[in-house]
């Protein structure tokens, strides 16, 4: 399968994004970390693998024999989803249920717009066709597969030319016998046509969002394999014969295989890779509660980390359709760079939610943009050197930027010199509101307060904004990791192999529980077994995580509760019970200590370690470096001086303080006054409130 | 504006992400499924005048925020810091609750020993007491009959809960644990929203954060006023219907006169039919308030989205209320079914402003929103009352797209339940839960076809169901410019068996195991002549079956064969087609023959005389008026009323005998 992690020492991370695709090559022997963007070709992104690689092994000075892994992280699936480009579909339900996909959870998109469209459902109703074959709750069928339905069915479905089929069988979940008879009934009518069961895809209660999973696996498969097969051959062509794997939406990574058979794992895994990498800050550095902000050009995501681990949800949202699928929680908080600054006819200062986009882009560009953007608020407040931006790649235009903000700060009544100025950072100060008060909203989600997390700032304009975003957010401490504008490629290497199973019985808990549940919980982990096995022989140490969706009797959610090591110990009545009614406790703040205690569903997650990635340490205990230069920065109604250091030059353990700059090729980093930064022996830089410390 | 407008921009986005960690507390902790699946609820916070000055963005409805708060705040003036105000009593509460499921919860925030704002929740609690189960009948006449009613108190007086009162609360709900838990859940969230605004106020300074509830208001208010001067200057009238009242058979007009001029709006409800003896009425004590403005209140969200949502959006508003009238409800008179005459009202404000502007509004809604309850006895002898599904509309059509289809956002927007987790938790089987077929009205643009479900009794002993909101059984969803009325709501148990027979609105009916319930819900308006929609459209609706073949031929004249539109036939069909009547509405057969013996004039004619009367005898002399007019109702047939008024002159004779005989137009009231 591959040459083996002995003598190949190089791992490849790579990103794809709008604009670029980053690269980022791990070199094993000596822990060195390069990176390398290469512009991104949308309408095959394949191709800017097959042309940036080159150059990076070339920087890297190695060889294609002397690449070990490839960890490719892509968003095809995700656009082909919002876009609506995957296959003709056509769905089998039971009888009664064709509207399924016309009601979904009976929600429009808003509460408080009766204009808004509700989205197209991903069947037409026409090809949604009902089967007779039914199971009641409790397995009893109450109706069989009846055959010449089936030929009926087949006959319908190839009049229509439909590419694939999904079936979704009431009740399926817990007992999948009818769903497996249609489809094996289906495949032997329609060879050639893939025909899924929902419980298979995953087995979980909840019709509509067991479908969708099932109907987008179906729908953007065949392009995804296509991409994938386009990728396996561009970068054997290359002389690679590294695996290659691809990053999934639970943090974990998926060989090539598994992507190709289950899409929908890999969704929304472009946004996780970054915070699979801010997880592995968080152990390095042990400040393991995390709440990670990626600012991009059009938007800025965050994501929470807990103890070293990225944070999960099963509520996430996939363009117009729920995705109930275990995923690292990423949420978008708003404004990103390109945010177009605006002053409404009410004379109130907005940022957002237009953008600018890539192209034109901000003023400062000079690509013809008009509006002006957070951007050029950063380079008209200084923050920003209009020659040395992105590493002098692009040469920013501060006398457009500063004409346009000038009119900006003329509607909003500014007075005195620098009415460009103030108009910048009032835009910056919004802006920053506008991200702090959002990731306000998304802990009250969890009942979690922001005070107790620290930020951690990735992407291109995230180190920029992060001081100013912790401050108003009362946080303490801001963590920016040494390569933060290719933080997902890093991540993407730093990921172990991981899929999660479910099964969805309920089980009351009781003195017959902890076999029934030990039963469900061998089934999982026996799959779970045999599917690891063939995911690459150098994992080197496989995991299993039991997990129980429990609630009071009568209440309307569940809880998810991990479960100890100790599988036995734990699924005895009363410690299980305990173990609820504590988790209930930290979680909503109360337990009900009378009332009989339910579970509802199961889930194993298996982890299958990577062997560990080699980190460089830097030197430590240097002399705090000479600033490149001195900058004027407008900041709190005035200009202040600012020295500006070159990243490069940190070698570990100095301290200095705000306000100061730091510069590195593809991002800026912004320390306030009244704050302070510590360059970490791993290269991030911890800004914390208060004065400088004398010892990092 | 007295703030700087970065400062009062950053203050506003704080409070209203405030409010919706608020939300989202209440909606983590509390126990009901109300609150989890289907959120039911709302928070705010209120400002120093006790009204709203910031909303949750993710609440599933926002129309709550024209509510009075200042009566139940008065009425509990000894208030200190910890306390929290219970009520769920529409009359001593000033109308803050509309109906006594609805609990209130308000508390005050202090800052250095003064008020400087107020946090709100309440929650519909899964049952308070009363005559059934979830304690909202149509047939209660009384709220006494209601449930249990508190009027605005303490439920906590510092660190204190009030036990005393918690203890009567126990005795009087049907589900107590989850009741109370539901209350500590709205605390938690509350002390949590105390903190947070203190932190705010620590932030910036409480003369900031003062000065910007009157600034946000302001602003919002000038916002609102924006959107509705797309409303242009002028006097439009417009009133429909409910089908009857419960203890009548006669339809309920609701009667609006709108006057706009210069984005300000007065709702004048005059004319409009008296109080009912049954749950319709509206506890609004003669005051604007939600129930009558909520229309209004989703205009001007639907087209300034951003818009921060407070009070400030009903400053150009007014109400002129008809005393006494379904509007006007007033002590002892039931409220539980309150939401049904403002759905009329909520469409007369759609025709009306369809009139000024078509541009902004589309045709009428399905309107009506069902509520399908089942209560079951377990196995432990408790009674497990549950929603099966809300039941939604179609939505009217606008001029240039179709109605939204099997969904309606319209009053709110609440989730459905997975129909697995209906048939695991209670004993019953779904046999359908599909779209309504033909039930949008035809038009170039057609109205959103309703909801449809079948279910059938499992459980060994049977149960009750009652449905609220069957809305729409005579008076149909009306069209507009040549579109046609969706289709009318029906509600049957054992559909197609001997003992068929339709389910009685708002009342509780046992059943047996075996026994089937069929609910199909309306659809929308639709717009412009169907004989003009585009044939390929035509035929996309009968391939999915939102439009059957037959309609697809008699109504848009539109001839599909082998699943295609056949060209050369679908010519000739439409030009053969009657010319359409130059209607604005249409209104379906019903409304014109009901009409034909009670146009507008007679029935204002009607109701100045009623209102003339002392307010006990309106309800048996309207009663025995419309009955004399049509001896058939009497009867409480409920054949259609086209077939029902088979000779309208002489109805109208008997009417004029009937009103020279009962109101004699001069005689002394």
């Amino acid at each position: 399968m591959s040459t083996g992690f002995e003598q190949a020492y190089c791992r490849v991370g790579i990103d794809v994004g709008g604009t670029f695709t980053d690269f980022v090559l791990a070199d094993q022997r000596t822990g060195a970390i390069l990176r390398f963007k290469e512009p991104s070709v949308p309408d095959d992104p394949s191709l800017s693998v097959e042309r940036g690689l080159p150059q990076l092994l070339a920087l890297a000075n190695v060889e294609p024999r002397d690449i070990a892994l490839i960890v490719h992280g892509t968003t095809i699936g995700l656009n082909a989803t919002i876009q609506r480009r995957g296959v003709k579909l056509g769905m089998v339900v039971s009888k009664g249920n064709r509207g399924i996909l016309e009601i979904a959870r009976s929600q429009m998109p808003s509460a408080f717009d009766f204009i808004a469209p509700r989205e197209e459902a991903l069947v037409p109703r026409d090809l949604v066709l009902e089967v007779s074959a039914r199971a009641a709750h409790d397995g009893t069928i109450l109706s069989p597969v009846c055959d010449a339905e089936l030929d009926q069915l087949a006959e319908s479905f190839r009049a229509a030319e439909v590419e694939a089929v999904t079936v979704v069988l009431m009740h399926s979940f817990a007992h999948p016998q009818l769903e497996a008879e249609v489809v094996a009934g289906l495949r032997q009518r329609m060879p050639g046509i893939s025909i899924a069961a929902s419980s298979i895809v995953w087995p979980e209660k909840r019709e509509y969002e067991r479908a969708i999973i099932a109907l987008l696996n179906s729908y953007t498969q065949p392009l995804m394999e296509s991409y994938f097969d386009r990728l396996d051959h561009r970068i054997s062509n290359l002389g690679i014969t590294a695996p290659i794997y691809i990053t999934a939406n639970n943090g974990g990574i998926l060989s090539l295989e598994t992507a190709r058979e289950r899409p929908i794992d890999t969704i929304l895994s472009g946004p996780a890779s970054g915070v699979v990498a801010a997880a592995n800050v968080a152990a390095l550095t042990g400040i393991d509660q995390l709440i990670t902000v990626d600012v991009g050009g059009t938007s800025a995501d965050m994501a929470l980390v807990h103890g070293s681990h990225p944070a999960n949800t099963t509520r996430a949202q996939i363009g117009d359709f729920p995705l109930v699928l275990p995923v690292i929680g990423v949420t978008a908080i708003g404004a990103g760079g390109g945010s177009v600054v605006w002053v409404d006819k009410h004379g109130l200062l907005k940022v957002g939610p237009q953008s600018a986009g890539a192209y034109p882009g901000p003023i400062c560009y000079g690509r013809g943009g008009t509006e002006p953007t957070i951007t050029d608020c950063y380079l008209v407040a200084g923050l920003l050197d209009a020659e040395r931006f992105l590493g002098g790649r692009i040469n920013l235009d501060l006398g457009l930027a500063r004409k346009t903000l000038e009119e900006i700060g003329r509607r909003l009544k500014f007075t005195g010199d620098n009415v460009a100025e103030q108009a910048a950072e009032a835009a910056i100060r919004v802006a920053a509101a506008v991200m702090a008060t959002e990731m306000g909203r998304e802990l009250a989600h969890r009942g979690d307060d922001a005070r107790d997390y620290s930020l951690l700032a990735f992407g291109g304009a995230g180190p920029t904004h992060a001081n100013l975003v912790a401050d108003e957010a009362m946080m303490g401490t801001v963590v920016v990791p040494g390569l933060p504008a290719t933080f997902c490629a890093l991540g993407a290497i730093l990921a172990d192999v991981k899929r999660d199973y479910v099964a969805s019985n309920q089980v009351e808990v009781s003195d017959q529980s902890a076999a029934r549940l030990t039963e469900i919980f061998t089934e999982l982990t026996g799959k779970a077994r045999d599917w690891i096995a063939g995911e690459g022989e150098f994992l080197s140490e496989i995991t299993y995580e039991h997990i129980l969706d429990m609630r009071y009797r009568g209440q309307g959610f569940d809880l998810q509760v991990k479960l100890p090591e100790d599988l036995q110990a734990a699924l005895d009545p009363a410690a299980l019970t305990a173990l609820f009614h504590a988790c209930h406790d930290e979680n909503y703040g109360y337990r009900d200590g009378e009332s009989d205690v339910i579970v509802m569903a199961q889930r194993v997650r298996v982890v299958g370690k990577m062997p560990a990635l080699t980190q460089a340490r830097l030197a430590g205990e240097g002399e705090l470096p000479t600033p490149i230069a001195q900058r004027r920065v407008f900041h709190d109604g005035r200009f202040i001086d600012a020295p500006v250091f070159d990243r490069a030059d940190f070698t570990g353990g100095q301290s200095f303080a705000g306000p100061a700059i730091v510069e590195q090729g593809d991002t800026t980093i912004w320390i306030l006054p009244q704050w302070a930064c510590t360059v970490d022996h791993w290269g991030n830089l911890l800004i914390r409130r208060g004065e400088a410390s004398v010892s990092p | 504006m007295q703030l700087d407008p970065v400062t009062l921009e950053i203050i506003s986005r704080k409070l209203i992400a405030l409010t919706d960690e608020i939300y989202f507390t209440v909606q983590r902790t509390a126990r009901s499924s109300y609150v989890n699946e289907v959120a039911d609820f709302a928070v705010a916070l209120l400002d120093t005048n006790g009204d709203v000055f910031a909303y949750p963005p993710s609440a599933s409805f926002n129309f709550l925020i024209d509510t009075n708060f200042k009566t139940a705040i008065e009425a509990v003036p000894d208030l200190e810091p910890g306390d929290v105000i219970i009520t769920n009593d529409p009359y001593t509460s000033g109308g803050l609750s509309t109906h006594l499921p609805d609990v209130h919860l308000i508390q005050p925030y202090f800052h250095e020993g003064r008020i400087v704002g107020y946090g709100w929740s309440f929650i519909h609690s899964l049952d308070f007491g009363g005559n059934v189960p979830g304690s909202v009948s149509a047939a209660s006449h009384e709220i006494f009959q209601e449930g249990f009613r508190i009027p605005p108190m303490k439920l906590r007086k510092g660190d204190a809960l009030n036990e005393e009162l918690l203890s009567l609360i126990r005795l009087n709900t049907r589900v107590p644990d989850v009741t109370i838990a539901d209350f500590k859940a709205m605390m938690g969230a509350l002390e949590t929203g105390n903190r947070r605004y203190g932190d705010v106020i620590e932030r910036f300074g409480v003369d900031t954060v003062l000065q910007a509830q009157v600034d946000l208001l302001n602003y919002t208010a000038a916002r609102a006023r924006d959107v509705l001067r797309r409303i242009p200057d002028g006097v439009y009238d417009f009133w429909d219907y409910l089908d009857d009242d419960v203890v009548t058979n006669i339809p309920l007009r609701v009667r609006l006169r709108m006057e706009v001029k210069d984005g300000q709006v007065l709702l004048d409800l005059t004319g409009t039919d008296p109080e009912t003896q049954s749950a319709f009425n509206v506890p609004s004590l003669g005051r604007r308030m939600y129930w009558l403005s909520f229309r209004l209140t989703g205009i001007i969200t639907t087209f300034d989205p951003d818009i921060p949502r407070n009070a400030g959006l009903y400053r150009g508003i007014s109400v002129r209320n008809q005393p006494g009238s379904v509007f006007d409800a007033r002590p002892p008179i039931a409220v539980g079914l309150r939401h049904s005459a403002p759905y009329r009202l909520f469409d007369c404000v759609t025709g009306a402003v369809l009139q000024a502007n078509p541009e902004i509004m589309s045709a009428a809604m399905g309107g009506s929103m069902a509520t399908f309850r089942f209560t079951e006895k377990m196995p432990d002898d408790t009674l497990r009352v549950e929603v099966v599904e809300p039941l939604r509309s179609g939505m009217g059509a606008l001029d240039g797209r179709d109605g939204v289809d099997a969904r309606d956002n319209s009053i709110n927007n609440m989730r459905n339940r997975p129909l697995e987790l209906v048939e695991m938790e209670q004993g019953l089987r779904v046999l359908r839960y599909d779209i309504n077929p033909d039930s949008g009205g035809a038009g170039k643009y057609r109205g959103g076809v309703g909801q449809s479900l079948t279910v059938e009794l499992t459980g060994e002993n049977g149960g009750d169901i009652q449905i609220s909101g069957l809305e729409r059984s005579r008076m149909a969803p009306w069209g507009y410019a040549g579109g046609k009325s969706g289709a009318l709501v029906s509600a049957v148990i054992n559909e197609g068996r001997p003992d068929e027979r339709p389910v009685p609105k708002g009342m509780p009916v046992r059943l047996k195991r075996g026994d089937t319930v069929t609910l199909r819900m309306p659809g929308g308006g639709g717009i412009g002549n169907p004989m003009e929609r585009d044939p390929a459209a035509v035929e996309t609706d009968v391939r999915r079956g939102f439009v059957s073949a037959e309609a697809a031929r008699a109504v848009y004249g539109v001839v599909i064969s082998d699943g295609a539109v056949d060209a050369d036939a679908t010519a000739q069909l439409r030009s053969t087609a009657q010319e359409q009547a130059d209607e604005l509405f249409s209104f379906g057969t019903q409304r014109l023959a009901w009409e034909s013996v009670f146009p507008d004039e007679v029935m204002l004619d009607i109701n100045r005389r009623l209102y003339a009367l002392p307010r006990a005898r309106r309800h048996d002399v309207r009663k025995e008026i419309f009955y004399s007019a049509l001896p058939a109702l009497r009867e409480g047939t409920k054949i259609p009323l086209d077939q029902l008024i088979s000779d309208p002159s002489e109805a109208r004779a008997r009417l004029a005998e009937a009103l020279d005989r009962l109101l004699p137009a001069h005689a002394p009231a």
